[in-house]
């Protein structure tokens, strides 16, 4: 039946989502800025995952967890070499550090996009799939083993943020930091390592988005700017800075976007979103459920 | 005024200066294709003059400079595609079309700060380009839309192309030299003290908007002229980050930043493009650099080696500073 | 000219921070406004500058409303004001910052220009006037915000707490504007916790205590009165 049919893959679409929109909510609840390149983790990790798996002829269940790796290691060096001037007080931008951080993660992004296509080349790569089932029946649903196992990963590792940022000590620690830094720095806090983690955390989950999707999508360098601006969609409905906020967003999106492009226009399926987002910015700029936006 | 006067009047006479060099190249470049990548570097002149205006000086970082040249380019080129209008007309009408949105989206954003403005000035952006991609029964989508060109040398275009960026270079001197140089910079540095002074605050930064839109609107559609091929493509993310970069790179919130930047990024690209491809790596490499360390640009260095005395305090005494 | 308050209130949340404040400024008086931390001054200041909107009330200047006016507007009928938290243009000259001021305000480019340089004399800050807005240390950009009121005499100057964290001497410059121009004719509102000058120069002080006023007169009778001492001290006094 098409409409249960629309909802199952909005959703796990809409957990794809999460997945990439997570990490930005961190980063902005944390430093309150908006990665730019976030777009190019989730393609590191696409191509890490199928790069290894088939240059390297590694396992796939292997070739994952690497890819994840990957994805932590680019945000820890993003967060290292070019995020402290945001917070160790001097920023040869001074006032203005939001723009030095749209500048610079913009720049990274550039760079990130160039660098594969010359190392790599602009040829699409399609990444291997973590279970060669290509239609299974889930009660009325037809799905591929593929999507479904990719979903449940993804499903895992939400929920697994959730539980780290709420019970862990570097969980506490992030939030705290999160709501006040100069307080959580007081407190003994080691702010600069608690935004390293979470770059780490946020290129980890995006490059697990990589990785998950790289068999569906044909990865080419720029791969990453399209789950990107659907990620700001998503952080921006849900709330800057809302992890809660942000998977409820997600979802909605998936399913949204599924029904908009059957019923109302497939060629225009990425402009909803967008319309979205403005919309909400102008109305409601704090999201579902996020914080006022900094005003005066 | 005395101050920024002086500055911005070496500037303006630099500004003066470079272009005059690169009146004199068809001296010793003739090869056309060399010709037709410094009349390219102009246009990004063009865009980065008006996104510095903008960004630089009224501190709104707006990602959509790219999507007003689209808009200007598909201006003249539906007018001449669809009533022959003359291109004269077209250009004329693409200011006005992409001032015109330009100020539309300024009262969007009003209220906007940092990210939230870069967001929305970026989906802004992309909505457009969606739209104007998809609208395949007016605008030929992806395939572009053919428009005619003006003339029939390639050095007439660049002459073309140098005197607009010339006229442009003098308008903008003329505006920051008046009050509104003061206005807009009172703005970027706090809108609530410069609302509390009696600075219209709506009213100029609109303004910005629409002064900006409209220059990258006439960049849009001279090059539409050139290349005589209009496509969504001009209004890439893509191409916003260029003309960012090369104003980031040439020194922002100056006025001879931009121009230097662009062409010599431009150029230099064309060059490296030559040699090995590498020339988006190192020049995204560039930009990271400059803006983590250096945000004055390449005008800054300048200014710093030619004139010591007048450098402001160095960055270690200076707590809440910016160098 | 006067400045008129009628039953201005604002509440946030839970909290009302101004609870109907009734008050009447009339032109040429010098007056201070005290009251301990959280007592809703600089929310008051905020509403009479235009940068916050009553919940309900009036507020008029020589007969006009202009309560929830914007800012500039307000700026233009007459009501300068400085801010708790130094605001002023970092990233321009000393200089620029008095004329933005100036030519916001109407004066042509040679009128500011003389104004400023006028300004700057009397400020002390001649020498510091080519240097940008962030180079100037704390006290010199008080002193320059508190110049940015002056280029152009507004009707009624509000000065949010002008003398916290200034040194001595430049206490001392501004003191001795405020009451030179007084003396000229200028009206000053003026919050500060520095009790000593508000007795120096205010002849009369309104004394605010969680929202609401609880004391409007002659400045020794406020600071003797009970009332304005339990606000400051808490708790009962005998």
């Amino acid at each position: 039946m098409l409409i249960l049919d629309l909802i199952v893959n909005g959703v796990i679409m809409g957990l794809f989502y999460a997945l990439m929109a997570i990490g930005l909510s961190l980063i902005f609840g944390i430093l309150k800025v908006i990665n730019f390149a976030h777009g190019e983790f989730y393609m590191v990790g696409a191509y890490a995952y199928t790069l290894i798996a088939l240059r390297l002829g590694v396992p796939v269940w292997l070739a994952l967890p690497a890819a994840l790796a990957a994805g932590a290691a680019i945000g820890w060096l993003t967060e290292r070499s070019l995020m402290q001037p945001l917070y160790r007080g001097y920023t040869s931008w001074g006032f203005m550090r939001d723009e030095y951080a749209v500048v610079v993660t913009f720049a990274l992004s550039l760079f990130l996009i160039n660098l594969v296509d010359k190392v790599v080349g602009p040829y699409p790569h399609r990444g291997p799939e973590l279970i060669a089932i290509p239609r299974m029946a889930i009660g009325p649903i037809m799905i591929s083993g593929h999507r479904l196992l990719a979903a449940g990963l993804a499903l895992a590792a939400v929920i697994g943020v959730m539980l780290f940022l709420r019970y862990s000590a570097w969980g506490k620690q992030i939030q705290a930091v999160a709501q006040n830094r100069f307080g959580a720095s007081l407190a003994g806090i080691d702010t600069g390592k608690a935004s390293a983690v979470v770059f780490a955390v946020s290129g980890a989950l995006a490059a697990l988005a990589g990785g998950l999707l790289a068999p569906l999508i044909n990865a080419t360098p720029d791969v990453g700017s399209f789950p990107a601006i659907k990620s700001y969609v998503i952080v921006v409905l849900g709330g800057m800075g809302s992890v809660p906020g942000s998977i409820i967003a997600s979802l909605l999106l998936g399913v949204l976007e599924g029904f908009g492009a059957v019923y109302i226009s497939y060629d225009y399926r990425d402009a909803y979103g967008l319309v979205i987002l403005i919309l909400v910015l102008l109305l409601r700029p704090q999201g579902l459920f996020g914080e006022r936006a900094r005003e005066v | 005024m005395q101050h920024f006067h002086h500055r911005i009047a070496l500037e303006f006479t630099l500004v003066l200066g470079v272009l005059a060099v690169v009146a004199c190249l068809p001296v010793v470049i003739t090869n056309p294709y060399w010709l037709g990548v410094i009349i390219v570097s102009m246009y990004f002149a063009l865009l980065a003059s008006g996104w510095n205006l903008l960004a630089g000086y009224t501190g709104q970082f707006s990602l959509a400079p790219a999507c007003f040249a689209m808009i200007g380019a598909y201006t003249t080129g539906l007018l001449a595609h669809y009533f022959s209008a003359p291109p004269w007309f077209g250009i004329a009408a693409a200011m006005v079309v992409a001032g015109g949105v330009g100020s539309l989206l300024g009262r969007i954003v009003l209220r906007l700060r940092g990210p939230y403005l870069a967001l929305t000035t970026l989906s802004f952006a992309e909505v457009i380009r969606v739209v104007i991609g998809n609208s395949y029964n007016v605008t030929r989508g992806d395939l572009g839309l053919n428009v005619p060109g003006i003339f029939d040398s390639r050095l007439a275009y660049y002459f073309l192309f140098l005197a607009v960026l010339v006229l442009v270079q003098i308008a903008l001197f003329a505006l920051l030299k008046a009050r509104v140089g003061l206005y807009l910079q009172a703005i970027r540095d706090d809108e609530v003290a410069a609302a509390s002074r009696g600075v219209n605050v709506v009213f100029w930064k609109t303004a910005a908007f629409t002064i900006s839109a409209a220059v990258s609107g006439l960049a849009g559609a001279l090059y539409g002229h050139f290349s005589q091929l209009v496509s969504p493509e001009l209004g890439l993310i893509f191409q916003t980050g260029l003309v960012i970069s090369m104003v980031v790179i040439g020194g922002i919130g100056s006025l001879v930043g931009p121009v230097v930047g662009a062409l010599l990024v431009y150029i230099a690209s064309e060059w490296l493009r030559d040699v090995g491809g590498y020339h988006l790596i190192v020049f995204a490499l560039l930009v990271i650099l400059f803006s983590r360390f250096f945000r004055e640009g390449l005008w800054g260095l300048v200014r710093r080696a030619l004139a010591p005395a007048r450098a402001p305090l160095p960055a270690a005494t200076v707590k809440r500073g910016w160098l | 000219m006067s400045l008129v308050a009628r039953s201005v209130t604002k509440a946030f949340g839970g909290i009302t921070a101004v609870n109907s404040v009734s008050f009447e400024i009339a032109a040429g008086e010098l007056v201070g406004l005290v009251g301990p931390n959280g007592s809703g001054k600089t929310t008051l200041l905020n509403i009479l500058g235009g940068q916050l909107t009553p919940d309900s009330g009036a507020v008029t200047l020589d007969g006009k409303r202009i309560e929830g006016l914007a800012p500039e507007r307000i700026a233009h009928h007459g009501l300068l004001r400085m801010f708790q938290h130094t605001r002023i243009f970092p990233r321009i000259s000393a200089l620029d910052n008095l004329l933005v001021a100036g030519r916001a305000l109407g004066l042509g480019p040679q009128a500011a220009l003389r104004k400023a340089e006028q300004l700057l004399d009397e400020l002390r800050l001649r020498e510091v006037m080519e240097l940008d807005g962030a180079n100037l240390s704390g006290g010199q950009q008080k002193l320059l915000e508190f110049g940015t009121c002056f280029m152009v005499p507004p009707h009624i100057a509000l000065l949010d707490e002008p003398f916290a964290g200034v040194h001595v001497t430049m206490k001392q410059i501004m003191a001795d504007v405020i009451r030179r121009r007084h003396a000229a004719g200028q009206t000053f509102l003026i919050v500060s916790h520095d009790m000593p000058v508000i007795l120096e120069l205010c002849p009369r002080s309104i004394c605010m205590n969680a929202g609401s006023v609880i004391a409007d007169e002659d400045t020794r009778s406020v600071l003797s009165d009970p009332r304005v001492m339990e606000a400051y001290l808490g708790g009962a006094t005998v």
